[in-house]
């Protein structure tokens, strides 16, 4: 809790300084003397071969071909046999749930989940669950979130049971939390497309693929965020169960843990959200579900692929409500719990029992089908169960309408697409590539000492170094450039939009639900009617861009200027400033951090979906990726994945700030934080 | 103590469930025995489908035969394309019948591995081309060939080209050399990547509705070519610069530019090749002509017809061709 309360420091004293001398004069003049490199020496310093390490791509692709063989070997060296191990158990386990799931019907599946929410999570979060299974009913998606919710159910357990005692370890050793903490960045950031191959040849496809490919991006969040309750709790409290005699073990359990329970609770519906975020790149290796109606749907019905996106967002969104009601309402810390009402719970939890099993004994007895059935008949008549015909009609006549170069959007979003491109994103691409190599390394560096300081201008100069050294300095310059414009627009939206949420709460209640879908919804379904609007490539990969990372940058503004300390505000009203004075002169100005961190997380989440934009045609780094996997080029897809985790780094340092100490360390721990701020203000 | 109460009813449920899942487990398996008993030659046989619609309709076309001639039990996975080789090799994909040369798997799993053998031609034959609407050809005959193209290239200008013509490539996945190809002719476009196949295809349709001018990487067998009037430039067969695709290199004579006919495979796992089932004489024997693959493909992607119920109408339409596939 203390860490959730954290607030933004404010700056006491504001330092004035001409304006050569402040940072955005400095940076100002660091880019000018990068443009004069470029007018200068334009295209004629390419990275240098001599500084490339050529053999790697190669070496990987050995490597993938001698695992194959070693796999496929007569006498397997006995190592697989662990593989062999997690893969006959992962399989069993998805197939069993999603057995049970059946056997239990589609009645008696919606009434368990329902009542078991409704139980611990209140009538709010049982009815949003009911409406989630009528939802996936009436959509005619049964049997497939059926095959989504068992995957997501076995994912997200094994994800806690690795990322929980790693994230106690973790919270209670800083070397250990050192050590993991690069391997927990890369995990997140390197594209799945990059890893997907090998978890296919280590545990063959199907739902152990699934599940492995699933955890190595839902484990991170596991582990910081437990690690993160760990450590919130105070060290004072900590050192009482020490000085009267707990054991190591005992202050764990009977202190640290307990005090911890939110922040637990917090990562068991984290790690939800960040499985669910893994369903459509699971389908590609077997995962099923909802994954292959998004990814088959692309081609030959993108109706279909936007339905299949609808109910992912359903499910995110339904089992986000219900663990935090969950962990709302069973905080033992909130509300007091006397004999009667103990008496009471316990005769509810008996009732759910009982009516979970009476549910599925009546579906059983009246035969209900395992999965919800697409007519209901009766002995005159045959009713239509689901409505996804109409569903589907009304998106596909949308999706006609988008697609129709005579449209009156087409006729501004066109334009739009055009003016972008034209100059925004080709000078921009021009100008980073065509830049002397050593200019551009000089210059990022130089930037990155103005702003952050010196360790995180080293970090960004090895960084840069290894994207040139592992040969892909320019599709790397080309990708910058469109993480740049993304970035800007980003920014430009999301601050005005997190400003004007944090002034008025109705814009910041309706603003929610749409950050929900946007962050929950897969990008490849929410970009196709941008590849219909603004056909000029590069752009619909911008505008994924964009829209992942605007919810993020909204969220971060609010909370930083909702966090102005209230006297402060006071004191500037007292002083007979008008509200777009405090605004302007006294909240956004020390909410300036809070936006700096915007800036730096929008800058993340743009590159967590250059991959995505490889598929829609912005080329560059996201095409080498994507390309790795279907064109069987996994060393230069690894390559490339390699160069945009170090083109994260070096954003992410060059652009942190003076964050002195960073107690989380990285981006993401406190983007959790924001999160997690973000919903106890809700 | 509340706890304990609430963990003990949680347990349980637990119990409850399991005890059920144990009894659905038995049954399942129950069912499956019986029904090995009853059709006892053919068993199940997995399918692995791609993404493109070509590959459901001749996917849906198989399972259908053999499941209403045969008695098999048909599962469907939609596996992309490399990875599914790893699947066959570990038994966990039967069959599949769409596969485009992907050579280096096949160096990898048919040549140097023991586990995924070759199932044959499926009559389909790619063929990948440069390709304008056809209204376009009727203005400019003289695009029937690449040579018609020359100083002509400004035609295809867009906002992203700056002065030169536009290229729109093909999906990056796919098999492509068309960057060498325009730097080879010397052509003044400017190749453009629009992105995976749907995105690509968004791009010249749309072009093509406002009647303006494209050239684009486009192939048969595609149910698209039903719908749309395209006509196809005529690259040189062998051109001084053409790289080949085996990048033989040397003599002039065995530079290629025209791409290759794509000769379509159909993959078998080693496993089922060698089970005696009745599907893989079946499979083994399944051919399908561009047409054919077309048409079911405008039936599903097209009139949004469902994958079943079209495999059984083109089935229920060409008996004599099913017929000879169970001889």
């Amino acid at each position: 809790m203390s860490v959730a309360t954290e607030r933004v420091s404010a700056p006491v004293v504001i330092h004035h300084v001409p304006w050569w001398r402040s940072r955005a004069g400095l940076v100002a003049g660091i880019f000018a003397l990068i443009f004069i490199g470029f007018l200068v020496a334009r295209s004629n310093f390419p990275w240098p071969a001599a500084l490339t390490w050529t053999s790697l791509a190669g070496n990987l692709d050995d490597f993938q071909a001698w695992l194959i063989d070693q796999r496929g070997a007569a006498n397997p060296n006995p190592l697989f046999a662990v593989f062999d191990g997690f893969r006959i158990f992962a399989d069993k386990l998805v197939t069993w749930l999603n057995d049970l799931l059946v056997w239990m019907t589609w009645v008696g599946t919606a009434v368990a989940g329902t009542l078991i929410v409704l139980r611990w999570g209140g009538w709010r979060a049982g009815l949003i669950i009911l409406s989630a299974f009528a939802s996936f009913a009436l959509m005619g998606l049964w049997e497939e979130s059926i095959q989504t919710l068992a995957l997501m159910l076995a994912a997200v357990g094994l994800s806690l049971l690795v990322g929980m005692p790693l994230g106690i370890l973790a919270g209670r050793s800083t070397r250990f939390q050192r050590a993991i903490t690069p391997v927990l960045d890369a995990m997140q950031i390197v594209p799945p497309f990059a890893y997907l191959m090998p978890v296919v040849i280590l545990f063959s496809v199907g739902p152990a693929a699934a599940v492995i490919s699933t955890m190595i991006y839902a484990v991170p969040v596991a582990i910081r965020i437990t690690a993160l309750g760990i450590r919130g709790v105070t060290p004072n409290t900590v050192e009482a169960a020490q000085a009267l005699g707990a054991t190591r073990l005992q202050t764990l359990f009977k202190v640290q843990l307990p005090l911890a329970r939110r922040m637990l609770l917090l990562s068991v519906n984290q790690t939800i959200l960040f499985a669910l975020s893994m369903v459509v790149i699971a389908g590609l290796i077997g995962g099923r579900g909802l994954g292959d109606v998004v990814t088959n749907g692309l081609y030959s019905y993108p109706a279909r692929a936007l339905l299949g996106g609808f109910a992912i967002v359903i499910m995110a969104i339904a089992l986000d409500r219900a663990t935090s009601a969950i962990a709302e309402r069973t905080d033992p810390t909130r509300r007091h719990v006397t004999d009667e009402l103990r008496r009471r719970l316990r005769l509810l939890t008996a009732g759910t029992a009982v009516g979970v099993l009476g549910a599925v004994v009546l579906a059983k007895v009246f035969g209900a089908g395992g999965v919800y059935p697409d007519q209901f008949e009766t002995s005159t008549t045959v009713y239509q169960a689901n409505v996804d015909g109409w569903v589907l009609k009304k998106i596909q006549g949308a999706l006609d309408y988008v697609q129709d170069p005579s449209s009156f959007v087409f006729g501004i979003t066109e334009p739009i697409g055009n003016f972008l491109v034209q100059y925004g994103l080709e000078p921009l691409r021009t100008f980073f590539v065509e830049t002397p190599w050593f200019v551009t390394l000089v210059g990022v560096v130089a930037i990155a000492y103005v702003l952050s300081g010196l360790r995180p201008a080293i970090t960004a100069f090895l960084m840069l170094s290894a994207i040139g050294v592992l040969g892909v300095w320019e599709p790397a310059m080309d990708t910058a450039s469109q993480v740049l414009v993304a970035t800007v627009i980003a920014v430009a939206f999301g601050v005005a939009l997190g400003v004007w949420a944090a002034e008025s709460s109705a814009v910041s209640k309706s603003l929610r639900p749409v950050n929900d879908v946007l962050q929950t919804l897969p990008q490849l379904v929410y970009i196709i009617p941008f590849i219909y609007l603004m056909p000029v490539s590069r752009v619909p990969g911008v505008v994924a861009g964009v829209l992942y990372a605007v919810p993020v940058v909204i969220r971060l503004v609010e909370r930083g200027v909702r966090d102005v300390a209230p006297n402060t505000v006071e004191a500037a009203t007292a002083f007979g400033a008008t509200r777009l004075q405090v605004l302007t002169k006294v909240k956004v100005p020390l909410a300036r951090d809070a936006i700096m961190l915007g800036i730096n997380q929008g800058i993340i989440m743009v590159l967590a979906v250059v991959v995505i934009g490889g598929l829609v045609g912005s080329g560059a780094l996201g095409d080498e990726v994507a390309r790795g996997l279907q064109r069987n080029e996994f060393g230069q897809g690894v390559v490339a994945s390699l160069a945009i985790l170090a083109l994260g780094i070096a954003l992410d340092r060059v652009t942190q700030g003076e964050r002195r100490t960073r107690p989380g360390g990285g981006g993401l721990r406190s983007l959790i934080r924001i999160r997690q701020r973000q919903r106890r203000a809700a | 103590m509340r706890n304990h109460v609430r963990l003990g009813a949680a347990v349980a449920i637990a119990f409850a469930f399991a005890a059920a899942g144990c009894g659905s487990e038995k049954e399942s398996s129950g069912t499956t025995e019986a029904a090995g008993t009853a059709k006892k030659e053919c068993g199940t046989v997995t399918l692995n489908e791609q993404a493109w619609a070509g590959s459901t309709a001749n996917t849906y076309i198989a399972k259908y035969v053999l499941e209403n001639n045969l008695g098999c039990n048909v599962q469907i996975t939609k596996i992309t394309e490399i990875p599914v080789f790893q699947a066959m090799a570990d038994g966990k994909v039967d069959a599949v019948l769409e596969d485009w040369q992907h050579v280096d798997q096949y160096e990898q799993y048919i040549d140097n591995g023991t586990k995924v053998v070759q199932g044959g031609p499926l009559g389909v034959e790619g063929h990948i081309g440069w390709y304008i609407p056809k209204y376009l050809m009727d203005q400019h005959p003289e695009f029937k060939s690449w040579e018609g193209l020359k100083g002509k290239e400004t035609i295809f200008k867009t906002a992203e080209s700056g002065s030169q013509g536009m290229f729109l490539g093909g999906d990056p996945s796919y098999v492509q050399k068309d960057k060498e190809l325009i730097k080879a002719l010397g052509l003044n476009f400017k190749f453009v990547t629009a992105g995976a196949e749907p995105a690509q295809v968004a791009r010249w349709s749309q072009l093509y509705k406002q009647k303006k001018p494209v050239i684009f990487y486009w192939y048969t067998p595609q149910y698209l070519n039903q719908e749309y009037d395209l006509a196809e430039v005529m690259l040189p067969k062998r051109f001084d610069g053409c790289t080949d695709d085996a990048k033989a290199g040397g003599d002039v004579n065995q530079y290629k530019c025209a791409y290759d006919v794509t000769i379509i495979n159909k993959i078998f796992s080693k496993k089922f090749a060698d089970s005696g089932s009745p599907a893989y004489d079946m499979l083994k024997k399944f051919k399908l002509t561009n047409d054919d693959q077309e048409l079911v493909a405008k039936w599903i992607a097209g009139d949004k017809m469902d994958p079943d119920a079209a495999g059984k109408k083109w089935a229920d339409e060409n008996k004599s061709k099913v017929d000879s596939w169970l001889s």
